[in-house]
């Protein structure tokens, strides 16, 4: 084991901290919190709103120094997580700043699909950031709360892993892990599913049966029209890229709404619809859209084609 | 095809008709007849609408005796492009606005247009330029100059022909209505229905043609249905193109979720765009 503090990032410094109370989280961050700001880095803390607090009052003073965010909110869906440490990194370079990061999207309370979704979170970020502008980013981890499952998942998804008593490589370190998550087909619904098929003429009447059935089963109006929105998006990718057609499937659990598209094609790239597309870039905008306005967005790409999963939480 | 509904001072209907000779020389006369009563001078181009007058009664008595008295003029295709101009949309306006003007001077209420020239809807080149010049035209009804138009198409022509022309009304009757619209109401340019990625490039091209004033531009969205991406994308390259002519853009009553998009895409960095709510 090493000591806590690191020094500026050489190059993506992606971290684990398994913490066990709040003792012990506050053990952990405020020295790296503290290192920082010693030197003079970007320091974003996205927690979720309860740590967020105690972080701020640990850190008096030097809480005004310190970019906090709240996790509930930027990382609603993880799907966007990627996209705002990108854009933080590209912000802060630029001005000659370097970044360092405390992320816990992982916190203690989120639903099994949340979790799932944060574990491919965790390893796109090695895929998106490895090679790139040198950064730090640790990635508390509540031991004492979490499923196991998740604790362990973490040492697949970061590089270092470590406590407040230090930091070491991790021998279970799992980069690869990224093809096959990318490619493993979502949970088979468990309730009763419409499910319909549309091809190039049918964009407009796919994007008002998705919201039909939202208005049916009484989400409020503003997330009708999202998912109309995303629909349309979809279904477009799929009559433009996915092979000229594509299924529409929708269900809905005691928790949530579900519309799941289908289709034909393949994407290669996992980061698909993570990061912002560039102004003058033609296409590529509909996933972005969806993971920026939608709960939680789960996409699938392998041979048997590609899958996007929209939750909608009740 | 129901009938066609009665036109109001400076309305601009575009109808879609079925080859039923009848019903068409019966909507054409009491379309005119609605003029006669509202003491507007009758102007009506091209041969398939000129034909319909020659039949009996109906509504607007002797064509022949209307003509004679100045009430009613009758201008084939070819004499309308000879007089008025190759379909140039300038010249078209300049055209209808001295005939709505001497109609006005010599005691008239207003100029009521009967148009079928769907020769020059049915080609793709002409259709162009008649979708301009029909864009412009409804500006100059709008602006209550005293200018009704019914502009007759036959619903033969091709869907993507129908749906160009008529995008450009604010009144269609047709069986198949297409699925935005974009006309003026006073001094704004409404949007109503829904446009996509796949009806986008209309709107880019009735937007690049529509003629806006020196203070700039008002985009009315508060009927909108739908607007995807693609169709904001469309609005977000309008408003840098007017801005490169000093020209600013008003969105008015745009979704708190297109606004969100516009937003989340970034085009509220590259497109300046003035977001208004509805009936500002």
């Amino acid at each position: 084991m090493t000591a806590t503090l690191t020094g500026p990032a050489e190059a993506f410094d992606h971290e684990a901290l398994f913490y066990r109370d709040e003792e012990d989280f506050l053990a952990g961050l405020l020295p790296f919190v503290r290192e920082g700001l010693e030197f003079d880095e970007a320091v974003v803390v996205v927690e979720p709103r309860a740590r967020l607090d105690l972080l701020r009052d640990a850190l008096g003073d030097d809480a005004s120094a310190v970019d906090l965010r709240d996790m509930a909110e930027v990382g609603r869906n993880p799907g966007r997580i990627i996209g705002v440490w990108d854009r933080l990194l590209g912000e802060h370079t630029a001005a000659g700043r370097r970044l360092r990061g405390v992320g816990e999207p992982a916190f203690a309370g989120r639903r099994e699909s949340e979790y799932f979704e944060c574990r491919l979170h965790e390893l796109l970020l090695n895929h998106a950031f490895d090679g790139g502008a040198p950064w730090r980013l640790l990635c508390p981890y509540d031991e004492t709360r979490l499923p196991r499952a998740v604790v362990r998942a973490a040492l697949h998804n970061h590089p270092t892993a470590g406590t407040s008593a230090g930091r070491r490589p991790s021998p279970d370190y799992a980069p690869g892990e990224v093809a096959e998550l990318f490619a493993a087909p979502l949970p088979a619904p468990g309730e009763a599913v419409l499910r319909g098929t549309y091809g190039p003429a049918d964009v407009p009447a796919t994007r008002r049966t998705v919201a039909q059935y939202a208005r049916r089963i009484g989400l409020p109006e503003d997330k009708v029209e999202v998912l109309e929105l995303a629909a349309s998006e979809l279904a477009t990718n799929s009559v433009q890229h996915g092979g000229g057609s594509g299924t529409v499937a929708m269900w809905t659990t005691p928790s949530a709404a579900i519309v799941e598209f289908h289709d034909a094609g393949r994407l290669t790239e996992p980061l698909t619809g993570r990061l912002m597309p560039a102004l003058d870039q033609e296409g590529g905008r509909g996933i972005f859209l969806v993971n920026q306005l939608c709960d939680l967005v789960q996409l699938r790409s392998s041979d048997e084609g590609t899958t996007i999963r929209i939750t909608t939480w009740l | 095809m129901t009938q066609v509904p009665a036109a109001s001072t400076s309305d601009h209907i575009c109808w879609v008709y079925d080859e039923d000779d009848a019903s068409f020389d019966r909507t054409v006369r009491r379309f005119l007849a609605g003029g006669l009563e509202r003491d507007e001078r009758l102007l009506v181009v091209g041969e398939r609408v000129i034909a319909s007058l020659g039949s009996a009664g109906d509504g607007i008595g002797d064509a022949a005796a209307l003509i004679a008295a100045g009430a009613l003029r009758t201008l084939t295709m070819a004499e309308a492009y000879e007089e008025a101009g190759e379909v140039v949309s300038g010249t078209q306006r300049t055209f209808y606005d001295a005939a709505t003007r001497t109609a006005l001077a010599d005691g008239y209420s207003g100029l009521r247009v009967v148009t079928e020239v769907s020769p020059l809807a049915e080609d793709a080149g002409t259709r162009a330029t008649l979708v301009e010049w029909e864009h412009l035209a409804d500006e100059y009804a709008a602006e209550g100059s005293g200018f009704t138009a019914m502009c007759a198409y036959p619903s033969r022509l091709s869907a993507q022909a129908l749906a160009d022309v008529a995008t450009v009304h604010p009144l269609v009757h047709a069986d198949a209505v297409p699925p935005f619209q974009v006309f003026f109401d006073d001094d704004r340019l409404a949007l109503t229905g829904s446009v996509d990625t796949f009806s986008a490039e209309r709107l880019a091209r009735v937007l690049a043609s529509s003629p806006v004033g020196d203070d700039g531009a008002v985009l009315d969205l508060g009927q909108v249905e739908f607007v995807d991406i693609a169709a904001s994308r469309v609005i977000a390259r309008w408003a840098q193109d007017l801005e490169a002519r000093s020209l600013p853009l008003e969105v008015r009553g745009a979704s708190p979720l297109l606004q969100r998009m516009w937003q989340v895409l970034g085009l509220t960095q590259v497109a300046p765009v003035a977001f208004t709510r509805a009936g500002a």
